[in-house]
C-alpha cells in the first residue's frame, strides 16, 4: 500500500513540476538575485542597525534582524517568480481537480522556497564555535561582550585545544543560567547578591575588568557641568524638572542655565549600567537609598518627561534625538558621544571633588577600593573615597561555577580565566573598550578564586 | 477494519496544536501560580511594578519568599497595550479601507494585481523594520514638530508604527472581499443610477462588513502582541499612566521582553513568575480577542434580516 502511495506521489510530482517548470527556474533567479542584492547590502544593514540602537552589544539580534529581512527579500522574489499564490483574478473559475492539484503544488513549492530562503540566510550568520576537544560557553553581558569577542580570538589562536562560544544576551541571563550550568562563564555587570550566595554557595564572582559610566547631556550652548548625585537623584525622581533649578544652578555658578524642562533616559532593558547608576545615587543620596534603591532594573518614580531607552546605543540616540536631555551610558561609548554633540558631566565624589571620567580618575578609583576588596571579590567600587575618584566605576564579573561537570571543563575555564586577568588585561584589549586593567592586588584575590575552579 | 496511516498521521499532526496550546497555559498557569497567590485581584488594578530590592535578603509575605519592597501591578501596561492598539486602529482602518477600495474599484485591472501584491508584501515585512523605521524617522519628526517637550518617543509613535504594521492586513482581507461582491450587485446598484460612491458604500460595503470586522479584529490581535517596534519607540513609561498622545508608554508584550533579563536576578524568582502572570493576561486578552473575530465573521452575532 505505501508503495502504491509512493509511486503515486512521484507520478503526480513529475506531473507537477513539468507543467511548473519555467515558474521554478525563474523563482531560483529572482531568489539568487535577491539573496546576492541583500548580501551585498548585508554591510549596510548593520550599519543602520547601529546607527538605531542595535551596536555590537546586541549583535545577536543584529543577525537575527538580518535573516528576518534577507527572507523577506527572498519571500518577495518567489512571489515575483510566482511560486506563491497570488490573488485570484476576478472570474477565477477553473476545473475542480486541476485547481486542486494547483493548491497543492503551490503549498509544495512554498515550503520549498522557505527552505530556500531559511538556509540562504542562514548562511549570512557566521558559525562561531568549531569542533575542537573543549567547547567553553559564555553568555550575559552586553558591555562585557565586545572585550570577550576581542579576547576569544586572541587565546583560541594560541589554545587550538578550546573553543570558546560568546553571546550577548543580558546580566541576568548570564548570572541565571551560569547557576543553572546552562554555560560556562555568566559575564556580569553586578556581583551576586548575598541571598544569591546563599542559595548558591558554589557561584563565584571573579572581576575580568574595570569598567565606568559618563552622565552625558544634550544642552546646547553648554560645554561644562557640574552634577551630584542628590542632583541627579532629583531629576529621575522627578523633583528637579527644569535645567535652572536653583539646586543645578548652586552646582554650577557662572554658568548660564536655559529654562527648560529635563528629559531622563533611562534604560529600558534590565542593565548592568542601571545598576551602577542606581547605586551611585543610592550610596550618595539617601532619599534614593530609601524610596527605590539598586538593581539591574528599578522601579523608576513617575517623571512625565522621562523616557526609557534600549541599550547603550538607545540611550546614547535618545540623548542625541531630544535636547535637554541627560542620559547614563557606558563609557565605551564616549566617543560616539562626543562626535553626537553630548557632554560629559562632572560629578561628586565622596572626597567633595568634581571630576570627569578619565584613565587616571577611574585608576585612582580602582585603587582605593583593591586593598579593601574582600576574598569573595563582591564589593563595590561605586562613590569610593579616593581623593580624585571617580564615583561610577565597577567591576566586570565572570559569575562561575566553581563545580564544573568535568575535570577537562574545570581546567580549561581555569586556564582561560587566568588568561583574561593577566594577558587579557594589556591595554591593547581594553583600550579598544575603554576598560581599565584591574590593580595587582585584585589580579591575585581574583587567582585565588579561580583556583576554586574544580 | 482497515489500517489508515494517512489519517491517523494527520489526526496525530492536527492534535498537536491544541495539545500546545493547552501546554503553553497550563505551563503560564502553574508557573506564575505562586505570584498570582501573592498579587491577588491587585494585580490588574496597580499601577506600580516594583521588583524590590533584589540585592537585599529575601522577607517571607504571606508564607511566599520576595524580595523586600516587592510589588507588582499591570494596569499601566494593560492601558499602554489597549491605548496603543486602540489608536493604531483608529488610524489604520480609514487607511486600509481607502487602500482597498481604490485597488478594487479604481484602478486597471491590469495593475491591481501587482499592486494588491505589494499591499500583501508589506504585511510581512518584519516588525523591527518598521521599529527602525520610527526611531530613525518618526521620533525625530513628531520631537521636533508636535510634541510639547521636544521628546517623540511615546504613544502616539507606537501607535502610528503600529497602525502602518496592521493597515496592510486590514486592506488585504478587505480586498479580497471586495472582490467576491458579486458583478450583479454591482452593476444593478449602476444600473438604478447611483454614483461610484455610492455603489461602494451602499451596495458593497454592507456586504463586506462582518468580514472588515474580522480583519480589523485579526490586526488588533497583531498590535496588541507586538514587541519589538513597540520596544523600540514607545519610550517605555514604567509606574505612571499615559495623560497625554506624547507620554511614554508600555505594552505587555515588549515590558516583558525588556524586563526579563533583570527578573533573572531575583534570587526569589518571583519576578519572572510575576512577568508570567503578566503573559497570562496578554494571552487572555488576545484569546479574547480572536474569539471575537471568530464570533463576528461567523455572524453569530447578525441581526437578522427580515425576508
Amino acid at each position: 500500500m505505501v508503495k502504491r502511495y509512493i509511486v503515486r506521489l512521484k507520478e503526480r510530482l513529475k506531473r507537477q513540476l513539468a507543467v511548473y517548470k519555467p515558474n521554478a527556474a525563474w523563482t531560483i533567479c529572482y531568489v539568487t538575485t535577491f539573496d546576492l542584492v541583500s548580501f551585498l547590502l548585508r554591510s549596510e544593514f548593520n550599519k543602520t542597525l547601529s546607527t538605531a540602537g542595535f551596536h555590537q552589544e546586541m549583535s545577536s539580534n543584529c543577525n537575527a534582524i538580518t535573516v528576518a529581512i534577507v527572507t523577506w527579500f527572498d519571500y518577495c522574489g518567489a512571489t515575483l517568480g510566482g511560486l506563491l499564490p497570488r490573488r485570484p483574478k476576478r472570474v477565477p473559475f477553473r476545473g475542480p481537480n486541476k485547481r486542486n492539484a494547483n493548491v497543492k503544488m503551490m503549498n509544495l513549492l512554498r515550503t520549498g522556497a522557505a527552505v530556500l530562503a531559511i538556509s540562504a540566510a542562514a548562511g549570512f550568520v557566521p558559525a562561531q564555535a568549531n569542533a575542537a576537544s573543549v567547547p567553553l560557553v559564555e553568555t550575559g553581558s552586553s558591555l562585557l561582550y565586545p572585550l570577550f569577542n576581542l579576547w576569544v580570538p586572541a587565546y583560541t589562536a594560541s589554545h587550538p585545544n578550546i573553543s570558546i562560544t560568546t553571546t550577548s544576551t543580558g546580566s541576568g541571563t548570564g548570572i541565571a543560567q551560569s547557576i543553572k550550568g546552562l554555560v560556562n562563564i555568566g559575564a556580569s555587570d553586578a556581583y551576586l547578591s548575598d541571598a544569591m550566595v546563599k542559595a548558591h554557595p558554589d557561584m563565584l564572582s571573579i572581576p575580568l575588568a574595570i569598567s565606568s559610566q559618563a552622565i552625558n547631556y544634550n544642552l546646547p550652548g553648554i560645554t561644562h557641568l557640574k552634577l551630584s548625585g542628590p542632583i541627579l537623584a532629583g531629576i529621575y525622581e522627578g523633583k528637579i524638572t527644569k535645567w535652572n533649578d536653583p539646586a543645578i544652578a548652586a552646582a554650577n555658578p557662572g554658568v548660564k542655565l536655559p529654562d527648560h524642562e529635563i528629559i531622563p533616559v533611562h534604560r529600558l532593558d534590565g542593565s548592568g549600567d542601571t545598576f551602577i547608576f542606581t547605586q551611585y545615587l543610592t550610596n550618595s543620596d539617601k532619599g534614593w537609598a530609601s524610596s527605590v534603591h539598586y538593581g539591574t532594573s528599578v522601579a523608576w518614580p513617575a517623571v512625565s518627561a522621562g523616557i526609557g531607552a534600549n541599550g547603550n546605543q538607545g540611550m546614547l540616540a535618545a540623548a542625541k534625538a531630544n535636547p535637554y536631555s541627560i542620559a547614563y551610558i557606558g563609557v565605551s561609548f564616549a566617543d560616539q558621544a562626543a562626535k553626537a554633540g553630548l557632554g560629559q558631566a562632572e560629578l561628586l565624589n565622596k572626597a567633595g571633588n568634581y571630576v570627569l571620567p578619565t584613565p587616571e580618575t577611574i585608576s585612582a578609583a580602582a585603587a582605593s577600593v583593591a586593598n579593601s576588596t574582600p576574598a569573595d571579590e563582591r564589593i563595590s567600587m561605586i562613590f569610593s573615597p579616593g581623593k580624585m575618584a571617580y564615583p561610577i566605576v565597577n567591576y566586570e564579573y565572570a559569575i562561575v561555577n566553581a563545580k564544573q561537570p568535568s575535570k577537562a571543563d574545570a581546567a580549561a575555564l581555569r586556564h582561560f580565566l587566568t588568561w583574561a586577568i593577566t594577558e587579557g588585561n594589556s591595554m591593547s584589549f581594553l583600550k579598544q573598550v575603554h576598560f581599565a586593567a584591574l590593580p595587582p592586588a585584585v589580579v591575585e584575590l581574583s587567582k585565588a578564586q579561580i583556583a576554586k575552579i574544580k | 477494519m482497515k489500517l489508515r496511516p494517512f489519517r491517523l498521521a494527520v489526526l496525530g499532526l492536527s492534535l498537536l496544536i491544541p495539545a500546545a496550546l493547552c501546554a503553553v497555559v497550563l505551563f503560564l498557569v502553574l508557573y506564575s501560580g505562586e505570584a498570582i497567590f501573592f498579587n491577588g485581584l491587585h494585580f490588574l488594578t496597580q499601577i506600580n511594578w516594583n521588583l524590590g530590592n533584589l540585592y537585599g535578603d529575601p522577607v517571607v509575605v504571606h508564607g511566599i519568599q520576595v524580595p523586600p519592597g516587592a510589588n507588582y501591578g499591570m494596569l499601566v501596561f494593560i492601558v499602554g497595550t489597549l491605548a496603543s492598539s486602540g489608536i493604531a486602529i483608529l488610524i489604520a482602518v480609514p487607511l486600509a479601507m481607502g487602500a482597498a477600495i481604490f485597488l478594487a474599484e479604481i484602478i486597471p485591472q491590469k495593475i491591481r494585481p501587482m499592486l494588491s501584491m505589494l499591499v500583501e508584501l508589506i504585511a510581512v515585512v518584519p516588525s523591527v523594520v518598521f521599529g527602525l523605521w520610527g526611531i530613525a524617522v518618526l521620533v525625530p519628526l513628531i520631537g521636533h514638530y508636535l510634541a510639547p517637550n521636544g521628546s517623540g518617543y511615546g504613544l502616539l509613535t507606537a501607535s502610528i508604527v503600529l497602525a502602518l504594521m496592521i493597515t496592510p492586513i486590514i486592506a488585504s482581507t478587505l480586498l479580497d472581499a471586495l472582490l467576491q461582491v458579486p458583478k450583479e450587485n454591482r452593476e444593478s446598484a449602476f444600473a438604478l443610477g447611483a454614483t461610484h460612491f455610492e455603489v461602494v458604500a451602499k451596495a458593497m460595503m454592507p456586504m463586506v462588513r462582518t468580514t472588515l470586522i474580522g480583519g480589523i479584529v485579526l490586526a488588533l490581535g497583531r498590535a496588541l502582541g507586538e514587541t519589538m517596534a513597540v520596544l523600540m519607540v514607545s519610550g517605555g513609561g514604567l509606574n505612571i499612566l499615559p495623560t497625554s498622545l506624547f507620554s511614554p508608554i508600555s505594552t505587555i508584550a515588549s515590558f516583558v521582553a525588556s524586563q526579563l533579563d533583570s527578573a533573572e536576578t531575583d534570587p526569589t524568582n518571583m519576578s519572572v513568575r510575576a512577568l508570567a502572570e503578566i503573559a497570562l493576561v496578554l494571552f487572555f486578552i488576545t484569546l479574547a480577542v480572536n474569539a471575537c473575530a471568530k464570533l463576528l465573521t461567523s455572524g453569530a452575532l447578525r441581526v437578522r434580516k427580515r425576508a
